[in-house]
């Protein structure tokens, strides 16, 4: 149109209705997909052995300004829900003692996932090439600080308002002395920003997100309702509301890479290790977390995992990717298996190296012994009469000169951390499916616990060469390990870890522990 | 009472497991250290909000500065690289976590300005529309210079956003990844207001394209962007290093030839061609530009250039990549010139005097807070000169 006429258009258009006018967000959108251009060099940095299509969509259609105010709308509620009634009726100090403890470490070990997953998508930001796609990715960058920020604000306030600080409020530095921390670092970290972009993804929204965090976010506000914290569940489910966004992500790689003719060689086995990566800490850790770090029980966590990883996940979640040739992965049988056992088996281990956590442990009471032999059959034979015999020798008790893992040197039970997983396992004492496996490398060695983290080991084993705890500490007291890693209290002598929970119980200092001469020993090279 | 507790009953309200609870809660906090991050040095008198929630979520190994982690990297990438390092980055630091946003922006302070301006953007498009304003702008300006050109620069800020992609990915502490998601955020931002204009444009102005073809044809083809169209280029896809990436970006070509096409060009001459809309967006680009500056400024001033023991080494760095990406910074600007080509000139607006003004005072801006504090010296008058002779 020529250029007065346009004026003149105009003109008349506005005399004819004068009605107010805007832009809405969606209108904006559909042209996103239009606002890249080609160029020589206009390739992803981050090699990925997939090829990702050029007009993948994205379903949310969100633009940076309507992001942002569907997100401060989620905030206000929650912010206000947070600093308002629930600090007025003092919800903080009526959480029981044990899921107080929980909390420090799941928000804490949440957080780095969700922090890890800031530079996961901003890696998938950079690899998609449809800036539909790209978006999403975006979209999930500014989520997963979000979701960083969020459970920083739980142990921040459970810090401030709670009835034990110490952990929640230093867990940032403490966490990394324990057994649980490398493991966490694997499937929260590490895996889901270091490898091929498309693995990443998998690792990262495939997996992590839709068949362990979603489960895991949504099952903690359960178990944490039951015991008396409704911060959590304020937070969780205000996390959870974004989580929908990032499973579609997840969906939509799949989707780019399914006519590559790379996605029907390698999808499967990719998708298979990913899977077995996530559950290999997750299906113990969090099974311990709920069932042992609470007093009030929702459900076995065998039947939460049977649920939502097998039949949810495995079943209906990959079915759904079924048309773009994904199979269920092969290692979901072994996992199941594990599913029953490997918490209970990891808490065993867990508890006895209680004084290199950040938060206290407690044995199971006699009402928790009987829940336990009534869900898993044979529970006491294994375990409870373990526990029975640590409490009969003091081990909660600061005076007692008892630690439960000199328990575990006496009978001969040494334990080994998985290479790949770095997940803590005794060979000689367990019931899940963890068997030794010991194999040498550049004159060193490393030990496995099962053949799915082996097989990734052996063919690419410079990817997984990183030193296990019992490795770093060889040699070193327990003490001045705990010292080094700031596993204090503010007045400078007592543990933030007890094996207790104890309102009357007494509290462990640094001298007790020096006293037992406890020193660290490489299990490795006894071998 | 049985321990399995289902149906939903809650702890805080159901009277049973609350008195269970309350039974078993210790009488007074066992801990007296209430505040979290307690350890850290924070950057004012206290550790603030943004800082407790912020910093130390970043889990490197003490081997990367600023890290409280030890060891290894449990899984690499193929070959073994790692999942960060130091290798990264040309730049050195005793503390890479040091860095802060001078506004203290956690992700719900940032969401939140950003979702007040969004609300006050479809007002200010109502009222604008209702008032009937579009009847004023100059119908040269409207079609073509917002039609075709600011179309044009909203891939360049489109360019930009997307450089910050592999920042986020590598870059080495938690606020600063934060920072960098969020001033990418705002790039992309001002692509979408650009659209969100020219959509806004074409449902009051019949015949108005609100279609990216010709702008786009216009940044890939035309000869007034060629300059910035390959200089973004090479910031988002040609440079790896994190903080060189950031460093030409937001220190040298956004403030100069960003600042220049932004503020000398649409914001300023706009209302001279009777565009009260431009500047309404405009102006939400140039606070972020500002907020920007702040955050990026305090990477590269405030943190690097003052680093006790790689100062003076990370200075020496910034004027070497100064001086790789001014002059590629000076032929976009240079390229732009032609743009007055194709407005109907005003005396002592557009006329050359007009944009020697103009560009005398973005390179004395850049120089005051960019140039000067790395002590990078630089002749301002002969690069206007330069610029200056792409006028048709
Ligand atoms: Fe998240
Ligand atoms: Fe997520």
């Amino acid at each position: 149109m020529a250029i007065s006429a346009a004026t003149k258009a105009a003109t008349d258009a506005l005399a004819a209705n004068p009605a107010p006018v805007s832009v809405g967000a969606q209108e904006v959108h559909r042209w996103m997909q239009s606002f890249t251009w080609d160029f020589d060099k206009n390739r992803t940095k981050y090699s990925t052995k997939y090829k990702m299509a050029n007009d993948t969509k994205e379903q949310f259609k969100l633009i940076a300004k309507e992001y942002a105010r569907m997100e401060s709308v989620k905030d206000e509620r929650q912010f206000g829900s947070l600093q308002d009634v629930l600090t007025r009726v003092d919800a903080a100090n009526r959480v029981h003692p044990k899921w107080n403890e929980s909390m420090k470490v799941i928000s804490n070990f949440l957080e780095v996932g969700e922090y890890n997953a800031i530079a996961a998508t901003g890696m998938l930001w950079d690899s998609a090439t449809a800036p539909e796609q790209k978006n999403g990715y975006l979209g999930q960058v500014l989520d997963e600080i979000r979701h960083t920020n969020q459970c920083g604000y739980i142990n921040y306030y459970f810090a401030k308002q709670g009835q034990d600080a110490a952990g929640h409020n230093d867990a940032r530095r403490t966490r990394a002395i324990g057994p649980l921390w490398k493991g966490m670092k694997r499937v929260f970290s590490d895996g889901f920003i270091s490898g091929d972009a498309v693995e990443c993804s998998i690792n990262l929204q495939l997996v992590g997100e839709a068949c362990f965090t979603n489960p895991l976010i949504v099952a903690v506000t359960e178990w944490a309702s039951a015991n008396g914290d409704e911060m959590t569940p304020t937070v969780f489910l205000s996390i959870e509301t974004d989580e929908l966004r990032h499973m579609a992500n997840g969906y939509q790689t799949v989707v780019s890479i399914a006519n590559d003719e790379a996605a029907s060689k390698y999808l499967n086995t990719d998708l298979n290790n990913a899977f077995w990566t996530q559950q290999k800490y997750f299906t113990p850790v969090l099974g311990m977390m709920f069932e042992y770090g609470s007093h009030f029980k929702v459900e076995p966590w065998v039947k939460t995992w049977n649920r939502w990883v097998y039949e949810d996940w495995g079943g209906i979640w990959i079915g759904r990717l079924g048309k773009y040739g994904v199979e269920s992965p092969r290692s979901l049988r072994d996992a199941k298996k594990d599913a029953y056992w490997a918490h209970h088996d990891l808490f065993l281990i867990a508890y006895a190296l209680w004084p290199t956590g950040f938060f206290r442990l407690s044995l199971p009471t006699p009402e928790e012994a009987e829940w336990y032999e009534a869900n898993y059959p044979g529970w006491y034979d294994m375990y409870g009469k373990v526990y029975d015999e640590w409490r009969a020798r003091g081990c909660e008790d600061p005076s007692s000169g008892f630690l439960p893992i000199q328990w575990f040197i006496e009978n001969n039970h040494p334990i080994y951390i998985d290479r790949v997983s770095q997940v803590p396992f005794c060979p000689s004492y367990c019931k899940g499916e963890s068997t030794l496996r010991v194999l040498e490398f550049n004159g060193k060695k490393h030990s496995f616990s099962d053949q799915w983290g082996e097989r990734m080991w052996l063919s690419e084993p410079e990817r997984y060469e990183c030193q296990n705890i019992f490795e770093q500490y060889e040699g070193r007291e327990l003490s001045e390990v705990i010292a080094e890693g700031f596993g204090l209290r503010s007045d400078g002598k007592t543990l933030i870890s007890q094996p207790h929970t104890n309102k009357d119980g007494k509290l462990w200092t640094l001298d007790d522990i020096k006293k037992i001469n406890c020193v660290f020993s490489d299990p490795l090279k006894a071998l | 009472m049985s321990i399995e507790v289902n149906g939903g009953r809650r702890g805080l309200t159901d009277p049973e497991i609350a008195a269970v609870i309350m039974a078993a809660v210790p009488d007074k906090p066992l801990e007296t250290q209430r505040k979290m991050n307690y350890f850290m040095k924070p950057r004012g008198k206290r550790v603030n909000e943004y800082e407790t929630l912020c910093c130390y979520t970043q889990p490197t190994p003490d081997w990367i500065p600023g890290g409280l982690d030890w060891g290894d990297w449990t899984q690499k990438f193929h070959g073994g690289r790692p999942s960060w390092s130091n290798e990264s980055t040309e730049m050195r630091s005793s503390d890479w976590l040091a860095h802060r946003d001078p506004a203290f922006r956690w992700h719900a302070l940032y969401v939140k300005d950003k979702a007040e301006e969004w609300r006050y953007t479809d007002r200010f498009l109502k009222a604008y529309s209702a008032d009937g304003h579009v009847r004023s702008i100059d119908p040269v300006w409207r079609d073509e210079v917002l039609g075709d050109y600011l179309g044009a620069f909203g891939f360049y800020e489109y360019g930009l956003f997307n450089s910050h992609s592999s920042v986020v990915r590598d870059c080495l502490g938690d606020t600063l990844r934060m920072s960098s998601a969020m001033i990418g955020l705002d790039k992309v931002d001002n692509a979408q207001m650009i659209q969100a204009e020219r959509t806004f444009l074409s449902k009051l102005v019949p015949g108005f394209p609100e279609s990216t073809d010709i702008p786009k044809q216009e940044w890939t083809q035309g000869s007034i962007f060629k300059g910035a169209r390959e200089l973004v280029q090479d910031i988002w896809q040609a440079t790896y290093d994190w903080n060189e990436i950031l460093f030409s970006g937001h220190m040298i070509c956004d403030p100069l030839f960003g600042q220049f096409v932004r503020r000398e060009f649409f914001l300023r001459l706009s209302s001279y061609y009777g565009d009260n809309l431009t500047p309404f967006f405009i102006n939400q680009m140039q606070l972020y530009f500002s907020q920007t500056k702040g955050i990026t400024t305090d990477m590269f001033h405030t943190c690097l250039g003052t680093d006790v023991e790689f100062g003076d080494y990370n200075n020496r760095l910034m004027r070497a990549w100064a001086d790789k990406w001014l002059p590629r910074t000076v032929n976009a600007l240079k390229d732009f010139m032609g743009i007055y080509d194709t407005i109907p000139e005003i005396k002592g607006v557009s006329d050359k005097a007009a944009i020697e003004a103009a560009l005398v005072r973005v390179f004395a801006d850049w120089k005051r807070d960019f140039a000067d504090p790395i002590n990078y010296k630089v002749d301002t008058a002969a690069l206007v000169k330069t610029v200056l002779s792409g006028l048709k």
